[in-house]
């Protein structure tokens, strides 16, 4: 498959570096000399320096037989461009990184239809969707759904109210152990067995029928408070879309913290009520003040990283319940775990996931990646593949995977290890590692 | 290049190339309906024809004259002061003149009370000083409905509509005289948007006379109770106003189009386009029937309840024509409300401030500006516990502006400095102190009948000279939602500037 990829920001490159591991051809453009030059001695992959824009050189790189061409620079300009003229050319599919909401419309079809452009990222939209679900779904960091939203799968954040801390996942009774498929421990996920014995501070994931997801996290979390009250710190294009989604939700009351007075105006007047306060700094007071003690979640999604970073410290010490913060830049996602903070959103990884999702396109139909570098899939079990017929564990060794659930003639399955795989299944598996999993061959027709 | 501005006018106060074209386009739109009186003068024989027949005969080619002139200049330099002046001395002209068929005729002999009685028609106040109105011609009779009719949705929007387009200056006098808080266009060109307000206006007037004839009215009545009706003002061919046909079913006709002039008509065209447009004036439309049926349930119970009681049914048909009658600013009478208690009589001098819709042909503060008012008070008040939050001023969804606010508020403070101030103003001048404050409030809220000496079934015969001209100015001020006014009382207004 060949990959055109314009913008070696931090997405360009992460979906550069993933596809060419996965031994697709992967060309890379970007104006930065200095930024290409960089990327040649890291990718396995032919790195152009140039204007991605220009059809001049699209054409060049040979467009017109790639199977993707996807726009992720800085400029959303640049990016609608780049797909126009992929399309144009004779690119299979085009993908685009939009972040205004003037370009599309807040409506993925209309992006289809007026600008040709087959996918269109908008990585703070969709951080924002990412945010509110974990917040509508008390005990949860973040939820994703899969097999058209049968499926949840949710990951939690064990603490000292969980059941399930101090003792191995085989010996509980109340929660049947195999909704849990995943855990992470300081960064690292691995593949839940019965022997694991889970302790506070632990990341756990589990997997459920949409409607069982809130009654399982639930039991894994212990109880947890029901406060309605959501403050959210920043009001930019993470922090307005998440304000407007979760206002009225589920009784929740938002308030959302703004800095800067003309933002916080634009804010405020598309709210449907008045909840966007205009704060200079956040201070112990400030919190205090919007009361961080009493609320179910406290979201830092400011413009700067490093204020997130703090803002979100900060209420988790003054005793918010769940703190979440977006962080944009890679090497501060160790730091998220050292200060307390209950789990990181980055729309980099968002757009990456949306625009591999797309690329690996057959069989491969949903995906979830995790900081961790850990990843969850939507795959289907095609008819003859290898997996056919056999049991759910030996499935899993074949593909180096965990099968967390499945989904048979639209009833959702938490497999036990004798259960078999049937063909047309749709499977949600768990790889610990990205990128090792066998899916294909073992999943795919052969 | 500064010498042919200086020529133009730019220096000055008064703009005549933007004054003329709008006064003359008035006179000519008054003329005209005194033409239409003569006629009627000439068909009825009741020798009023030489009352209209001769300022028509003046009017008529003066404002011709006056359109010629100003036909030839295409650009016309223009500053926001002029529109309103422009408007100003276009609702003036059309009241001095208006109120020579009175004087003429002889129906009233003091040239003060002629220009009140005209006043009181093209602002569709509804105040009369005439006694018995049985006793006037039918020339009198139409020419004080068709006034009023002309004055509904606004003469300067008439002449917009018909006249040749003067560029930015036609869109500022148009919003000059229109209410409400914000402009509300709904074309292209501001001559489209000020046609089709006319429309609905006229189809409504064809409509409403339909309609009274198939109540019981008969031709001459129906057409004029039609043009006072839509146009909420008040003036009745019968001294007893509407109780003299004493018919529910001319009642129930009354307030149906009582409350189709009291909203905005600019909804009903939206309305006809899809109901999406129709999204942001919705809460205003809600609130203003809410207030008539609450107001109306309250007074009816109030009825029911007082001691000289009435039977239910009575007191619900009393009640709903009053409140609406009174809500809309027309000022028709069926029931006389001084003889209620003081708690309803009271609560009708309140609805006086509440008025119609924005953009209506009703007076008062108008529906939105009262939402709006509330809310901005109780924004007023979480902000001092709650001081960083962002308070966006929001009426069912609609943002308004932060300048909507301020405009707001001291539309308001404005509009109660001028009833406090007016009020010890008529007292000074001999009036007792219910006839004082509530002829204030009846005429800046462009009812027409108020209590006391002003009351349901008295005229305004017994206010002074001076007090009819200071009356009189609050109509218009009232009419043209006060600012419009008030800056030409302001002497920055008549300095010599650029600007």
């Amino acid at each position: 498959m060949l990959v055109i990829v314009i913008g070696a920001g931090d997405v360009g490159r992460h979906i550069a570096t993933t596809l060419s591991a996965e031994r697709h051809d992967v060309t890379i453009v970007d104006q930065d000399e200095e930024r290409v030059e960089a990327l040649r001695n890291d990718v396995d992959a032919l790195v152009v320096a140039g204007n991605g824009a220009s059809p001049k050189l699209l054409a060049d790189l040979g467009a017109a037989n790639a199977d993707l061409v996807c726009g992720v620079t800085q400029s959303d300009e640049a990016n609608i461009i780049a797909a126009l003229a992929g399309h144009q050319i004779g690119a299979k599919q085009t993908v685009a990184r939009v972040r205004d909401a003037d370009y599309f419309g807040g409506d993925e079809s209309f992006s289809r239809q007026v600008l040709g452009i087959d996918f269109v990222v908008h990585p703070e939209r969709a951080t924002a969707d990412d945010l509110a679900e974990a917040i509508l779904l008390p005990g949860a960091v973040h939820v994703e759904h899969f097999a058209d939203g049968r499926v949840s799968v949710a990951e939690t954040i064990l603490t000292a109210r969980s059941p399930l801390v101090g003792q191995q996942l085989g010996a509980r009774r109340m929660v049947r152990p195999n909704f849990i498929f995943g855990l992470i421990r300081d960064g690292k996920a691995v593949a839940a067995e019965s022997f694991h014995m889970p302790k506070q501070g632990d990341h756990v994931l589990v997997a459920a029928a949409r409607e069982h997801i809130g009654e399982v996290v639930g039991h894994i979390a212990g109880r947890t408070p029901t406060a309605r009250d959501v403050i959210v710190f920043g009001a930019g294009r993470i922090g307005l879309p998440l304000g407007r989604r979760l206002e009225g939700k589920d009784g929740v009351r938002v308030t959302v913290m703004e800095r800067d007075p003309e933002r916080a105006r634009y804010a405020a007047e598309r709210m449907k009520r008045n909840s966007v306060v205009l704060e200079e700094g956040v201070d112990k007071d400030v919190l205090l003040a919007h009361g961080v003690d009493r609320v179910r979640a406290f979201v830092a999604c400011a413009g700067d990283d490093r204020a997130n970073l703090l803002a979100a410290m900060h209420a988790k010490q003054l005793g918010a319940d769940l703190c979440l913060a977006v962080v944009s830049r890679e090497e501060f996602t160790p730091l998220v775990d050292a200060l307390g903070i209950d789990a990181a959103f980055s729309p980099r990884l968002v757009t990456a996931e949306a625009i591999l999702r797309s690329v690996r396109g057959g069989n491969v139909h949903g995906m979830y990646l995790l900081l961790g570098g850990a990843e969850v899939l939507e795959v289907h079990a095609e008819p003859g593949c290898r997996a056919e017929g056999r049991s759910v564990g030996d499935a899993s060794k074949y593909a180096h995977t965990r099968i967390a659930a499945l989904v048979r003639a639209g009833q959702v399955i938490i497999p036990r290890g004798q259960e078999k795989v049937q063909r047309g299944d749709r499977l949600v598996l768990f790889n610990a590692i990205r990128g090792v999993a066998d899916v294909g061959s073992t999943f795919g027709a052969k | 290049v500064r010498r042919r501005r200086r020529s133009l006018g730019l220096g000055s106060a008064i703009n005549w190339p933007i004054v003329v074209p709008v006064v003359a386009g008035t006179l000519a739109a008054v003329g005209l309906g005194m033409a239409v009186c003569a006629l009627c003068a000439v068909v009825a024989g009741d020798g009023a024809t030489a009352a209209f027949a001769v300022p028509a005969a003046v009017v008529l080619p003066v404002a011709a004259v006056g359109l010629a002139s100003t036909r030839r200049l295409r650009s016309i330099p223009f500053r926001a002061r002029d529109g309103f002046l422009a408007v100003t001395l276009a609702w003036v002209a059309a009241a001095l003149v208006g109120a020579v068929p009175f004087l003429m005729h002889g129906s009233l002999e003091r040239p003060v009370d002629a220009y009140f009685e005209s006043m009181s028609g093209f602002t569709t106040t509804g105040a009369t000083l005439l006694g018995r109105l049985e006793a006037e011609p039918h020339a009198i009779l139409l020419w004080r409905s068709i006034t009023q009719w002309l004055g509904g949705v606004g003469i300067v929007v008439l002449v917009v509509a018909v006249a040749p387009a003067t560029g930015m200056a036609t869109q500022r006098m148009f919003f000059a005289e229109l209410s409400g808080v914000t402009q509300d266009r709904l074309t292209h060109r501001i001559a489209d948007t000020a046609k089709i307000l006319w429309g609905v206006y006229l189809a409504f007037t064809a409509a409403g006379f339909v309609a009274f004839m198939a109540a019981g009215m008969g031709p001459f009545d129906a057409i004029n109770h039609i043009l006072t009706t839509i146009a909420t003002g008040g003036f009745s061919t019968r001294t007893a106003s509407i109780a003299a046909f004493d018919s529910l079913a001319i009642e129930l006709v009354t307030i149906v189009f009582m409350v189709i002039g009291g909203v905005n008509f600019a909804l009903y065209w939206r309305a006809l386009r899809g109901a999406d447009s129709l999204r942001p004036q919705l809460p205003e439309l809600r609130a203003y029937l809410v207030i008539l049926v609450v107001a109306t349930a309250i007074v009816t119970l109030t009825l029911i309840a007082s001691e000289t009681s009435i039977g239910a049914g009575d007191a619900l048909r009393d009640s709903a024509f009053t409140v609406v009658s009174i809500t809309t600013s027309t000022g028709f009478i069926t029931a006389d409300f001084e003889e209620w208690d003081n708690f309803a009589q009271l609560l009708m001098l309140m609805l006086m401030f509440v008025g119609g819709c924005a953009g209506s042909t009703a007076g008062g503060m108008k529906v939105i500006r009262v939402l709006l008012l509330g809310r901005a008070a109780a924004q007023e008040i979480e902000r001092q516990v709650r001081p960083t939050t962002v308070q966006v001023l929001r009426v069912g969804g609609r943002v308004f502006s932060e300048d909507v606010r301020k405009g707001v508020l001291a539309f308001f403070s404005i509009y109660m400095l001028i009833v406090a101030v007016g009020t010890v103003a008529m007292a000074g001048i001999g009036l007792d102190g219910t006839t004082a404050v509530s002829s204030v409030i009846a005429s800046l809220n462009i009812i027409g009948p108020g209590l006391g000496e002003v009351g349901a079934t008295e005229n305004y015969t017994a206010i002074p000279r001076e007090g009819l001209v200071f009356l009189s100015a609050l109509m218009l001020a009232g009419r043209l939602e006060v600012f419009t006014v008030l800056v030409l009382l302001t002497p920055a207004f008549w300095r010599r500037s650029v600007a």
